[in-house]
């Protein structure tokens, strides 16, 4: 076993120095595998990095969480009523009640009141959305407040006046003092500024299934100050004419017990909900069913990225065959002086794979290169995220060792079945 | 200790078959002993590569019998063929046939690749062999810096050094000059006092004719066989 391996070790060396002997030609016959391997490794950290990113927003709106939201429904008929009066639509208080009552999947309902209000502070204006939450909301979504304090249960029951808000809101209202305790008028309402929230890190797709606007700045208050105040009358100025709303309930935070209990609870409440709404003015987001659904769809671009990979594969190892035949034509002399000084058939095979697998191995390594630049450049210039996970260069080296031994058996078998008499005669 | 190195029986040879088939050898018997020195001789054609060939187990005979060394050769197979060629043939080429990839010291370590030995042993061996043949100073030298007389003097430390039964020489001096054509020759002589079993296929009636024993080939049969009233050549 010792003297086998000793044999092998003395094969791989003398393949080194062949492939080192011609560089350009034995840059040239690895020139598939590189472009092979790189694309490979390119293509899994690429799309390991956008499932991470997805997990990890997705992540951020809970994987036990239902988010119903009240939406506008398709205006049948413009005219009489539309224009006079207040549109009613959504979800409303008795569905909250229902949920609560019927669910017994359901831990917790969360009521959400969005409202959009022109925010001042001294002579600055900015357009918030103003966000009515129960305390433990903040938690919920993983919203950290960086100075001062979150809302709090007694802010919820006295309904105070008070808020926290993002300090890129600061920015555009252009307050450069400490904005604690200071105060903004919301509508024509004090409110005093307790907290500060870490700068905005929602991705896009949360802040849609959180139906937060996303040019406006978010303010959380109290969700009963928010009834109290503002209540569920929303009057939005819209190309110099006043559109009015009545929506009881902007969103519903829904928490399953368990994960598990998220789709059937989803179900149930989408059956809740089409029995006392006549009209499709309610959506259900899933964060569950977002993570799956775009977990699918990454499956499907992983299959199509790694079959464009093995393609590439396969013709770095057809690129590897020509240039190992030509070799072989070459070293037929080599070939009958190995077998006139004892060498076996199945040395010859060895030897001629064991080279194959060495330019395989040494293309795979300057592909493995390959690939993290591009992963470099990608990154830099497209802003994607990309995972480079260790076990993406094994995989990818074994696959180009694997792939140039498969294409090295041909050539080697022709080596090994020259005669050895004629293989001396040739010049 | 087996006193008959090669033991040919009527052996024959075609090539091709049916109605193109062509008979090579056309039944040859041939004993030679341990420790001779032989010299084949004769015409393109004669069927002396052939016979070169079927001695040193690159071709089977089509009939007859073939022992080397005491063992029957005649009806291995390719692999079989493999190892009595590693383990009891050294070959010399006319054309010397190093590889040129490959070092001195790693060209005549091929033979002991294929059986094998451990790195360390066999570089050893190969460095003694080396120095018998004067080329101690050439080892990690490249076979084109060598001159002719140099690589053939390479390619004999190579056929010795799996210390085989019967060394076959292919015309060794026939691309060298007659200066560096006499030192190897002077070596195999040498080689032959020492004890060793040559047989060398040569053109040249000079150096047939210095060694002790000439068996010369025509048409496929060994027509004349001379022996010197001495055992020994030069």
């Amino acid at each position: 076993m010792g003297a086998w391996l000793g044999f092998v070790a003395e094969i791989v060396v003398l393949g080194l120095h062949n492939l080192l002997r011609n560089k350009l030609r034995s840059l040239l016959t690895m020139l598939g595998m590189i472009f092979g391997v790189g694309s490979v490794i390119a293509m899994l950290s690429v799309g390991a990095g956008a499932r991470h990113q997805i997990l990890a927003s997705i992540g951020e709106l809970g994987v036990r969480n239902i988010i119903v939201n009240s939406i506008r429904p398709p205006q049948e008929k413009k005219g009489d009523e539309g224009e006079s009066w207040a549109e009613r639509y959504g979800l409303t208080f008795r569905d909250r009640g229902l949920i609560e009552e019927t669910c017994s999947s359901v831990e917790r309902v969360l009521p959400v009141n969005v409202t959009k209000k022109r925010v001042w502070y001294g002579s600055s204006r900015v357009e918030g959305s103003v966000l009515g939450v129960l305390p433990e909301h903040m938690a919920l979504f993983g919203m950290t407040v960086g100075r001062g304090r979150p809302l709090s249960e007694l802010d919820e029951r006295t309904a105070a006046h008070v808020c926290v808000i993002r300090s890129s809101l600061l920015r555009e209202l252009g307050v450069l003092r400490d904005p604690l305790g200071m105060t903004l008028s919301i509508q024509s309402f004090s409110f005093e500024v307790v907290g500060v929230l870490e700068d905005a890190r929602f991705q896009s797709h949360t802040r849609k299934a959180l139906a937060i606007d996303d040019r406006a700045q978010e303010i959380y208050i109290p969700y009963s100050t928010s009834m109290r105040t503002f209540g569920t009358l929303s009057v939005v100025e819209r190309a110099g004419q006043s559109e009015k709303s009545i929506v009881e309930l902007d969103q519903l935070i829904v928490i399953a017990k368990t994960s598990e209990l998220v789709f059937p609870t989803s179900r149930i409440l989408s059956s809740i909900l089409s029995n006392l709404h006549k009209r499709r003015d309610w959506e259900i987001v899933i964060p569950l069913e977002l993570l799956q659904q775009s977990e699918k769809t990454q499956a499907v671009f992983n299959i199509v990225m790694v079959l464009i990979a093995a393609i590439s594969l396969v013709v770095g190892g057809i690129g590897i065959a020509n240039i190992m035949l030509a070799t072989i034509t070459e070293r037929t002399r080599e070939i009958g002086v190995r077998r006139a000084l004892g060498a076996t058939r199945r040395d010859v095979v060895l030897q001629f794979l064991i080279e194959t697998a060495v330019i395989g191995l040494v293309g795979g390594l300057i592909g493995c290169l390959f690939g993290l630049g591009v992963i470099e450049l990608l990154v830099r210039f497209t802003g994607w995220t990309a995972l480079v996970e260790p076990q993406f260069i094994a995989a990818s080296l074994g696959i180009s060792a694997a792939v140039a031994v498969v294409s090295g058996i041909y050539p080697a078998r022709r080596a090994a079945q020259l005669d050895p008499i004629a293989a001396l005669r040739n010049e | 200790m087996v006193e008959r190195i090669v033991e040919l029986e009527q052996v024959e040879k075609d090539y091709g078959q049916g109605a193109a088939a062509l008979t090579v050898l056309k039944g040859v018997s041939l004993v030679i002993e341990r420790g001779e020195f032989v010299a084949i001789v004769g015409a393109s054609g004669s069927g002396k590569t052939t016979l070169m060939n079927i001695l040193g187990c690159l071709d089977r005979p089509s009939r007859g019998a073939y022992r080397l060394d005491g063992h029957d050769v005649s009806k291995l197979n390719d692999y079989g063929l493999s190892r009595v060629r590693n383990q009891r043939i050294g070959f010399v080429f006319q054309s010397f046939n190093l590889i040129p990839q490959l070092t001195v010291v790693e060209n005549v370590e091929v033979p002991l690749l294929y059986s094998r030995w451990p790195r360390r042993d066999r570089r050893r061996r190969c460095l003694e062999l080396l120095e018998a043949v004067g080329l101690s100073h050439r080892l990690s030298h490249h076979p084109t810096q060598l001159s002719g007389g140099e690589c053939q003097r390479v390619a004999v430390a190579r056929a010795l050094v799996n210390e085989p039964a019967l060394l076959l020489a292919d015309e060794p001096t026939g691309n060298l000059d007659s200066r560096n054509g006499e030192e190897v020759m002077r070596i195999f002589g040498e080689l032959h006092s020492a004890g060793r079993t040559i047989v060398l296929v040569t053109h040249n009636p000079e150096i047939a004719l210095a060694l002790p024993r000439t068996v010369e080939m025509r048409d496929g049969l060994v027509v004349r066989e001379r022996r010197a009233a001495t055992g020994v050549a030069s």
